[in-house]
């Protein structure tokens, strides 16, 4: 490699949690940034060296008229964009408004502000602009993150789990939740987990979005018709992360 | 085949002793009562009246994850990697040991995977008969309800202090005998054996396939189009479960991963199996199984036909995991042959 690669992260709207999670990285980060020159990082450092970049990590949803044209501007300056996260990638959990009035959740956010701050459906990067990549997960998986920037410094194209979260559970050796007659959206959620709530113990919620070829009418007769859940729980369970997607939840 | 008769306290100084050199695993039952082969520590309680271990065995001879290679980028070399931990799992049940004597075939047809063989060798397996079946089992119906060979020792419970103890190989006598002499079983003590593993046999006849296990390749012919796959498949999440839990599926991928200084790295192969989607996936994004019909279709026949044509054996031991394991109760395989035999005798 001639040059270091220039990398910048940015955000709209989420926690920053996957800023966080790299920021988290230590030793890892340090190597990493062996091989990069970071240009714009708000959760290390402040400021912004300027574009072009070579790869663009964008975090959070599309959730306000604003953000569009920004998103935009950094999709015009990067080469590669990245989606960080599951508020990027998939909508994540900003996207359980999509299923409530606008006038409930603006008040419920800014409440007698709520005319100030226009917000509307939130959407994932990809649905503004293109996106190369996605790293999935909320929060991500910080040796997913790292493994996937090392295929792309190499040029590579990233290897990104295309089966359910069930997959890395077996490989864990974990008694499934549906046998101790809980509930788990693992047999619909794209893998890169390590399923790793279900090794600590709770079910999954889906934060990595649906796997291709998920069953959702499968799933939903494993969860209602086979395990007894309700419509509603099932359809809470489903709303969480996944209500971006485009199946009817 | 020469038999020991062990009393129960001699075993756990016994295992003590093994431990001193093998990873000793034994069936443990956990807090929610599920049982899985565990490090044996002296506090190990052994869950002897296990019916079935949640997890299969085969991780310990094909991890789920398991590096293979080690590879220099800028020197262009590679090193294999082979691990194989010296290791004893005491309590095997025989559809299991089964199950890992059709791995020994399979594994070792084509170019041998030497990586499993150095594993299967560093392995002493202790096999025990069951004391109860699992509800969802079906061994005794597809010729995995006793074994011969693949184990070192053989343990029967005779009565509630001792065990009939066959003895197959020398490393198998050679353990046994670690502590001292032990009495040669006499007549009486092999008939109760004889007696507890029929009694256990009946038990798992009351659940089991129809007909004649051997007839099932031919049925399977008979059924490629039927339009049961695409019924059941419907219900299918593509999630692989089915085959992750199977003791006898031996799928997996090779992947890569860098170093973080990006100068080497290691290559490792992952658990995979037909029910995936990208299972058949191949170059120019043709998918020769696209339909979760297909893949459906392909895991019975793998199991009731093509199996049988490599090693003359049904690629299922009938230990149920599977039918457990599917959140939509379609991975039957018992259910399976079962229907396509009625449709036959219904349509003739
Ligand atoms: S616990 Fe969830 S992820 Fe694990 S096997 Fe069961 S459904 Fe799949
Ligand atoms: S188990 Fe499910 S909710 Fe948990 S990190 Fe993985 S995909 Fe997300
Ligand atoms: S197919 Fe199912 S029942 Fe048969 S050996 Fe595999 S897991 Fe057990
Ligand atoms: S049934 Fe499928 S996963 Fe299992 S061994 Fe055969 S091809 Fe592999
Ligand atoms: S476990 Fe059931 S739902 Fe999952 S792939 Fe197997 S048959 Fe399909």
């Amino acid at each position: 490699m001639a040059k270091k690669p220039k990398i910048a992260f940015f955000d709209f709207a989420g926690c920053e949690g996957d800023q966080l999670q790299i920021a988290n990285l230590e030793e890892a980060l340090l190597d990493l940034l062996g091989h990069i020159d970071i240009a714009a990082f708000r959760e290390v450092h402040t400021g912004d060296t300027g574009g072009p970049y070579d790869i663009s990590f964008v975090e959070g949803s599309i959730t306000r008229p604003e953000d569009e044209p920004r998103v935009k501007e950094i999709r015009d300056k990067s080469k590669l964009l990245v989606a960080l996260g599951a508020c990027a990638s998939i909508g994540g959990i900003n996207c359980m408004k999509n299923h409530m009035p606008e006038s409930v959740y603006r008040e419920h956010v800014y409440g007698d502000k709520a005319r100030w701050y226009p917000t509307y459906a939130a959407r994932p990067v990809s649905a503004v602009v293109k996106v190369d990549a996605e790293v999935h997960g909320c929060p991500i998986d910080r040796g997913e993150f790292v493994r996937i920037v090392k295929e792309l410094l190499l040029g590579r194209t990233p290897w990104i789990a295309d089966y359910p979260v069930c997959v890395e559970c077996k490989i864990a050796g974990n008694i499934c939740r549906y046998d101790m007659g809980r509930m788990c959206l693992g047999i619909v959620t794209r893998a890169g987990c390590n399923a790793c709530c279900i090794t600590e113990g709770a079910h999954c919620w889906g934060c990595r979005g649906l796997a291709p070829h998920a069953n959702l009418d499968a799933a939903r007769y494993a969860m209602q018709d086979r395990a007894g859940f309700t419509r509603e729980e099932v359809q809470d369970l489903l709303r969480m992360y996944l209500g971006f997607s485009q199946a009817t939840l | 085949m020469t038999a020991y008769t062990v009393s129960m306290e001699h075993i756990p100084p016994l295992l003590e002793l093994w431990a001193k050199e093998y990873d000793v695993h034994v069936p443990v039952r956990d807090v929610d009562g599920f049982v899985n082969f565990s490090p044996w520590r002296p506090s190990a309680e052994i869950a002897w009246d296990y019916d079935v271990a949640y997890n299969s065995l085969k991780r310990f001879f094909l991890p789920p994850r398991e590096d293979l290679l080690r590879f220099d980028l800028a020197a262009s070399t590679a090193e294999p990697v082979m691990e194989a931990p010296l290791q004893l799992l005491f309590g095997v049940h025989p559809y299991d040991v089964k199950a890992i004597n059709q791995l020994d075939q399979l594994m070792d047809q084509g170019t041998a995977d030497v990586n499993y063989r150095k594993r299967r060798e560093a392995t002493v397996l202790v096999a025990l008969t069951p004391e109860h079946v699992s509800d969802l089992a079906f061994w005794s119906s597809v010729g995995a309800d006793s074994v011969d060979i693949g184990f070192d020792m053989y343990f029967t419970r005779i009565s509630p202090s001792s065990f009939y103890v066959e003895v197959l190989s020398p490393k198998g006598e050679e353990l046994l005998l670690a502590r001292g002499e032990l009495p040669r079983s006499t007549l009486p003590e092999r008939e109760a054996a004889k007696r507890k593993k029929a009694a256990i046999r009946a038990k798992a006849d009351k659940n089991g396939i129809s007909f004649p296990w051997k007839q099932t390749p031919k049925l399977m012919s008979r059924h490629w189009d039927s339009p049961l796959w695409r019924n059941k498949a419907r219900h299918c999440l593509s999630c692989g479960s089915c085959v992750m839990v199977c003791p006898t599926c031996y799928c997996f991928d090779v992947r890569e991963e860098a170093d973080l200084d990006l100068k080497g790295g290691r290559r490792f192969r992952e658990w995979d199996g037909c029910m995936l989607p990208s299972f058949a996936l191949v170059a120019g994004d043709h998918n020769f199984r696209p339909e979760a019909r297909d893949r459906y279709r392909h895991r019975y026949f793998r199991k009731g036909k093509y199996i049988f044509d490599k090693i003359g054996e049904l690629g299922c031991v009938g230990c149920g995991r599977c039918v457990n394991a599917c959140t939509t109760g379609i991975a039957n395989p018992m259910a399976v042959f079962n229907d396509l035999w009625e449709a036959d005798n219904h349509e003739s």
